[in-house]
């Protein structure tokens, strides 16, 4: 059973312009066993909240009238998460989080909540839910574990696989895939090259610079210009990655 | 390797571009294209690899496109370096420097194929990820074997030299080389020169200036303080006492590493790399207390020149090194005068208290 409960206090985004991003509660909030009143903690995923809320906020300044703009949605699928609904909507609204709506399902179709509330992007700390998403043709990404400390936004694409091999046909996930850089690509080009509330970066792992080149031409044919690139060439990601501090990374199909 | 892969290569040894007045890229060696496609080697793992991180500016020659950035702002710069994405830039002064150590890895792979002790150059730049398409054309155009790049879009570049484990870092800004140096990384900074002389092809050479580069300045703050003869006083004094380390004591470190595996194979008379000291300290005093303190600390230099407070243009002029590192600034403009490639290491107590240079130019109005 799927249900969709709006937040009324906040005001709801244009449908067919929002970039909807769906993030799970427990990565959200951490409630606890308890069941008391009190408002929950706040988990891995709220500094990215905080972040995608600036970007309305400084999307909002440059137009007021902006429809693209980051549409949020809380998903909630476990049966504990669930029992603490009331909770969960009281802390939304203590810490004055932008989430348009909450869903409740059960484990088996939160992927149907996520195409019914017409998801662009998934994100959650469970490997495989992410996969289970992506199976459904949900873009799915895993969120970055380690607190990201940063105001900006900061969204890594991993460039290995932005580069299609054209033998085989585009899954729905990898379509889902590209027309969320597009929005991206769109949104940030709503900003100047400075005091930017996103940033978008490429990081290529395995292939050289000619690899990190493509990955920059390819993604600026469909619109997405990258503030900043990395080519590794097999050099180690980890140090890399933890300057980079990713509130997301987005890769192809959740590998490495 | 094949005779075809990369048109520095010839049957018997390395061609490293030897730079005359005329522009490296009209040479007609480099025009050479390889017959057929060559698997390209794979970089080295940073931990193994001698990793020398490169800005843009350093690596080519961006001064017009610096002059649009400094007059109209940042975006106007995007839009030119967009708009002219497909015109490679020139060489910039530490171009030669790299298509040396480019020749030194070809040697060793040649004598090693499965050592990872090899030089590995990273483009580390400031610049947006718009350039980036530029600068690989211009890296493919030139042929420089580079893999891996940083383009920060405007954030420090320090965390990922540290991340490379760089060992050293060559950059036009001497605020990010200053940083750099803090961090306990061997770094220079580098200018455009006029003049840049002809080079060995055959060998790479790195020159050094000691007090401040290679050793602490230490030493360097008793002269400033006290004058000549009680710095050769104090010298003789403590001639069995080690200087201190400077900062780019484990570059030298580096450098002596792969000189031994040359060694190895029997290339010591004719090493690929050669290193110098280039030294206003005098062979008579205060000369020993460096060459024991080198000795002490298990490190061999080529050659040691002790000039005793001579100029060290005529010097340079005879090595022709590759590069020349010096903490003072006059020295610096000395050499870039005679055609060296020299790099200021703004370290230590001559940062304070700057010597007029020949053109009456003082250390903070160095160009970028």
């Amino acid at each position: 059973m799927v249900s969709t409960i709006q937040n009324t206090d906040v005001k709801q985004k244009e449908a067919d312009r929002a970039v909807v991003v769906a993030v799970t509660s427990r990565a959200v909030f951490d409630c606890g066993a308890d069941d008391g009143d009190e408002v929950c903690e706040v988990g891995v995923a709220f500094p990215l909240l905080q972040a995608l809320q600036r970007v309305n906020e400084r999307l909002l300044e440059e137009n007021p009238s902006e429809s693209l703009l980051f549409d949020v949605v809380l998903i909630t699928s476990d049966s504990q998460q669930q029992q603490q609904s009331s909770r969960i909507i009281s802390s939304t609204r203590h810490h004055g989080l932008e989430i348009s709506s909450f869903c409740f399902s059960s484990e088996e179709d939160f992927t149907e909540s996520l195409l019914k509330n017409n998801v662009h992007l998934f994100l959650t700390t469970d490997r495989d839910e992410a996969a289970q998403a992506s199976q459904k043709g949900v873009f799915s990404a895993l969120l970055n574990g380690k607190v990201a400390s940063s105001e900006q936004l900061r969204v890594v694409f991993c460039g290995d696989a932005v580069i299609r091999t054209d033998a085989e046909p585009p899954s729905a996930s990898q379509d889902a895939a590209q027309s969320f850089w597009a929005q991206l690509g769109e949104m940030r080009r709503r900003f100047g090259m400075l005091d930017s509330p996103l940033s978008l970066v490429l990081l290529t792992s395995r292939g050289g610079r000619e690899s990190c080149g493509t990955a920059l031409q390819t993604l600026r044919s469909r619109g997405v210009n990258m503030d900043e690139a990395y080519s590794l060439a097999g050099a180690p990601r980890s140090p890399i990655l933890s300057l980079l501090r990713p509130h997301f990374l987005l890769i192809n199909h959740l590998q490495d | 390797m094949s005779q075809n892969n990369r048109d520095t290569l010839t049957a018997r040894g390395p061609d490293l571009t030897s730079i005359s007045n005329r522009a490296p890229w009209e040479d007609a060696r480099m025009k050479l294209k390889p017959s057929t496609p060559t698997r390209k080697p794979k970089p080295p793992k940073p931990e193994n690899a001698i990793t020398i991180g490169v800005s843009a500016r350093v690596l080519f020659n961006m001064e017009k496109e610096q002059q649009i950035y400094k007059q109209q702002g940042l975006e106007d710069y995007i839009k030119y370096q967009v708009e002219h994405e497909t015109q490679p830039f020139s060489p910039g002064p530490a171009f030669s420097f790299v298509k040396a150590l480019e020749a030194v890895n070809t040697q060793l792979r040649e004598l090693y194929p499965d050592s990872e002790e090899l030089f590995d150059v990273v483009l580390m730049t400031n610049n947006h990820a718009y350039v980036g398409l530029r600068l690989i054309n211009t890296i493919n155009h030139h042929q420089l074997f580079i893999e891996r790049f940083c383009m920060t879009g405007g954030n420090s570049p320090i965390g990922y030299l540290k991340a490379y484990h760089t060992n050293l870092y060559l950059s036009s800004d001497p605020d990010k080389v200053r940083e750099a140096l803090e961090e306990g990384i061997a770094a220079a900074t580098m200018f455009t020169q006029e003049k840049i002389t002809e080079v060995s092809d055959t060998q790479l050479r790195v020159a050094f200036d000691g007090d401040a580069v290679l050793f602490s300045d230490e030493s360097e703050r008793i002269y400033k303080a006290h004058g000549l003869e009680k710095f050769f006083e104090h010298e003789k004094a403590h001639e069995n006492k080690p200087l201190d380390h400077g900062p780019l004591k484990c570059f030298l470190e580096a450098l002596g590493k792969l000189q031994k595996k040359f060694y190895g194979k029997g290339q010591r008379m004719d090493c690929p790399i050669r290193t110098y000291l280039v030294t206003a300290r005098s062979a008579a005093s205060s000369g020993t207390r460096a060459l024991k303190t080198l000795r002490s600390w298990g490190l061999e230099i080529d050659e040691a020149l002790f000039l005793a407070g001579a100029p060290k243009g005529p010097m340079l002029e005879k090595i022709r090194p590759h590069i020349f590192f010096d903490d003072q600034m006059f020295h610096v403009e000395g050499a870039a005068e005679i055609g060296t490639v020299a790099c200021h290491v703004p370290y230590g107590i001559s940062q304070a208290m700057p010597k007029k240079g020949i053109n009456d130019k003082e250390t903070s109005s160095a160009p970028k």
